[in-house]
């Protein structure tokens, strides 16, 4: 579909929304804060609805979903490291032993992150796509004159 | 020939390196104490303090004199410039005292916000890397992105994300105190109070219509639209630009605030120095992980999502460069980048006329040979391996050498400068080909590797190279002493900082990865494939980036 109309109208929406959410936030121990807000929160939400409804009109692009328990898994184990690094300071007052800690959730965080989660998202997926879609991505350039 | 050249660059390195150690311990080498002060001269019997100031303003020249011009400025700014409280009584000592502070308050205003504006000039520096780096059919879309994401993060920082950041900071005396700025929110863990969020600062409205808060809302805005920019690059050629704004919306309102307010805004990562023991805390001095590190992974997690680009990959899985088309953009715009980290670094200072605030020098000079050695590393690693000194990875290196120093800037000399710059510039080259051929991450700028493996690099070496002279009024969040590195003596600043480091990678990316997942469920982040073959410029821009030109694709690979 590419940039539209409908796109422009629904933005504008979202973002005039988000402004009147914070902004009721901001004021929200006055009255009227706390009318803007719900008034925000509404107009987000029909935003986000528009932008769901238009999505479709994208057309069919060139990624594949991947795989939505892999990616639960990926997530999962990145924040599980980041998890140990904090157990970590509170298990031991060491230096050497927080640094060793420290180090097993970093490794175990990177292992959510470039181990599991590439996978879950289709690593080779240009590799798996349709033949067609696999046209030059080069252009070379003439000038006109 | 080409061993021999291998060899030069070898020993060309391991000369640097071995000079910058030296260098080290010639640092580490206690200077010579101070010759002991003559005995005290008695003080000279003076004359009341108003009285002298009298006396002052009697000799200070006359408005006939200034009349005459003064081309030399010896006579002008004298005491008839100090306003006084009462006219009729002359200028006091307790009116000069006000005009000290005042000016001293005025400097670091003018200071901070004139290396913000340098911040600022840094998205076109940005904008000019990211197009060159892309092909001239999507030029318009990728300025663009570049030049709407400045509207995108300073209004949603405006309305939401400073109040997140910075909006319980009060006491900063570098900025007279920023005394409204008190709305940290903590959790009590472990009998310790930790800082998650902030809240003061909303709209910049209420008791925060300030001038102090005006000036660090300024310079922490355009540190946040500096993360928000790099993302753009690394989803170029193919990022839908309604998603492309929304994202940054979301960006600037909340996942770069929140770790800003962890690292910069008296969040739980600053207070492991007074909570946990920690070195100083977690120490960032110009944001190598607040900005390089969040911008650099949520260029992962969007490109992640995004997907490569068509005709990256083969079906086997090898990789297909795809080339940028204008060199020139790219190095200029390197340079203005480069020029840019001027502003960033020693900016960071938030003044320039305080305690420890005259290392300004010190932290421009470690910008420049960071980026001087970054280059350097870089070039030669390419040369060397590759046979070419390839422009585009030597442009990368420059950045990741100054991208690594913006975290240690503040807390290293020169030869640490030099040591972190070369590594980075070695650093980013590796990692470009590993993001491209073992994870088949399509960047096309390598922004993930410029800065968010070169962020991840700028805050281990703090806690590596941080040699322990730096005083910065006494203490660094809220810990009396100076930062100091593991090189140093101090094993637990290392600590802290890959706590930071955790952080990064393990919540930083899950919050940016699953803000990201909504927007590709409600929005779909990626243009249609007829879009993207054909360019992004017509049917996302309306118009081409260079209309004089005819595009002519050219089929150099099949699937087959």
């Amino acid at each position: 579909m590419a940039a539209s109309k409908q796109q422009g109208s629904y933005l504008t929406l979202f973002w005039t929304a988000v402004t009147a959410l914070c902004a009721g936030l901001a004021y929200f121990a006055e009255g009227f804060g706390k009318l803007v807000l719900v008034l925000g929160l509404v107009g987000v939400a029909i935003s986000l609805v528009g932008f769901l409804k238009i999505k479709p009109m994208e057309g069919k692009t060139a990624g594949v979903a991947g795989n939505a328990v892999m990616k639960l898994m990926g997530l999962a184990v990145a924040l599980g490291g980041w998890f140990v690094t904090i157990a970590g300071l509170h298990i031991t007052t060491s230096v050497g032993g927080r640094l060793i800690f420290a180090l097993v959730g970093i490794a175990v965080s990177l292992v959510g992150v470039i181990g599991v989660l590439p996978i879950a998202f289709g690593k080779s997926m240009a590799g798996k796509a349709e033949p067609s879609s696999f046209v030059a991505a080069k252009t070379t350039l003439e000038h006109s004159r | 020939m080409k061993k021999i050249l291998q060899y030069s660059c070898l020993s060309l390195c391991l000369f640097t390196v071995g000079l910058a150690l030296g260098a080290v311990a010639h640092a580490q080498t206690p200077a010579p104490a101070a010759a002991a002060p003559a005995a005290a001269a008695p003080a000279p019997t003076l004359a009341p303090a108003d009285a002298q100031l009298k006396d002052a303003a009697g000799k200070a020249p006359a408005t006939a004199d200034l009349a005459k011009g003064d081309p030399g400025g010896t006579i002008t700014g004298t005491i008839n410039d100090v306003p006084a409280a009462d006219t009729k009584a002359g200028v006091t000592l307790p009116d000069v005292a006000n005009q000290v502070g005042q000016n001293k308050i005025a400097v670091n205003f003018v200071w901070t916000l004139v290396t913000g504006f340098l911040v600022m000039f840094m998205q076109a520096g940005f904008a000019m890397v990211e197009s060159g780096l892309c092909r001239a059919k999507n030029a318009n879309h990728t300025y663009m992105m570049n030049f709407f994401v400045y509207t995108c993060g300073l209004f949603s920082y405006w309305i939401l994300g400073f109040a997140i950041q910075m909006g319980g900071t009060a006491g900063n005396s570098n900025l007279g105190g920023l005394q409204s700025l008190t709305g940290e929110h903590s959790l009590t863990l472990f009998g310790k109070a930790w800082g998650v969020f902030a809240s003061a600062g909303m709209l910049l409205s209420g008791h925060t219509y300030d001038v102090g808060v005006m000036v660090i809302f300024l310079f922490e805005m355009v540190f946040m639209d500096t993360a928000l920019t790099i993302v753009t690059g690394a989803c170029a050629e193919r990022w839908k630009f309604l998603a492309f704004t929304v994202s940054s919306i979301i960006m600037g309102a909340i996942t770069y605030p929140l770790y800003g307010n962890w690292a910069w805004g008296g969040g739980w990562l600053s207070q492991l120095g007074t909570n946990t023991g920690l070195g100083k805390g977690y120490c960032d001095f110009a944001g190598s992980g607040v900005v390089h590190a969040v911008g650099g992974i949520t260029a992962l997690a969007v490109c992640m999502i995004i997907g490569p680009r068509i005709g990256k990959y083969n079906r086997d899985g090898s990789s297909n460069p795809i080339l940028g088309h204008d060199v020139s953009a790219v190095l200029i715009g390197c340079f203005i980048l480069a020029f840019g980290w001027f502003g960033f670094n020693p900016g960071s200072t938030l003044g320039a006329s305080a305690n420890g605030n005259l290392r300004i020098g010190t932290i421009a000079v470690d910008t420049m040979l960071a980026g001087c050695t970054g280059t350097l590393g870089a070039i030669l690693y390419m040369w060397s391996l590759k046979g070419k000194p390839d422009y585009s990875m030597s442009g990368n290196g420059l950045l990741a050498g100054l991208v690594a120093i913006t975290a240690p800037s503040g807390f290293v000399n020169t030869a640490g400068a030099c040591i972190i710059g070369l590594v980075a510039g070695v650093l980013v080259c590796l990692s470009c080909a590993f993001f491209e051929n073992t994870l088949k991450v399509d960047d096309p700028v390598g922004a993930i590797s410029v800065h968010g493996t070169n962020g991840l690099w700028g805050v281990l070496s703090v806690g590596l190279f941080a040699d322990g002279t730096s005083n910065y009024g006494g203490s660094w969040n809220g810990v009396t002493g100076n930062v100091t590195g593991l090189f140093y003596g101090d094993a637990s600043q290392l600590v802290a900082q890959l706590v930071g480091i955790s952080t990064l990678i393990g919540v930083v990316f899950s919050i940016s990865l699953v803000i990201n997942l909504a927007i590709e469920f409600f929005v779909g982040h990626r243009v249609s494939a007829e879009t993207e073959l054909a360019g992004l410029d017509i049917p996302e821009m309306g118009q081409l980036g260079y209309p004089e030109f005819v595009f002519r694709p050219e089929p150099v690979m099949s699937a087959a």
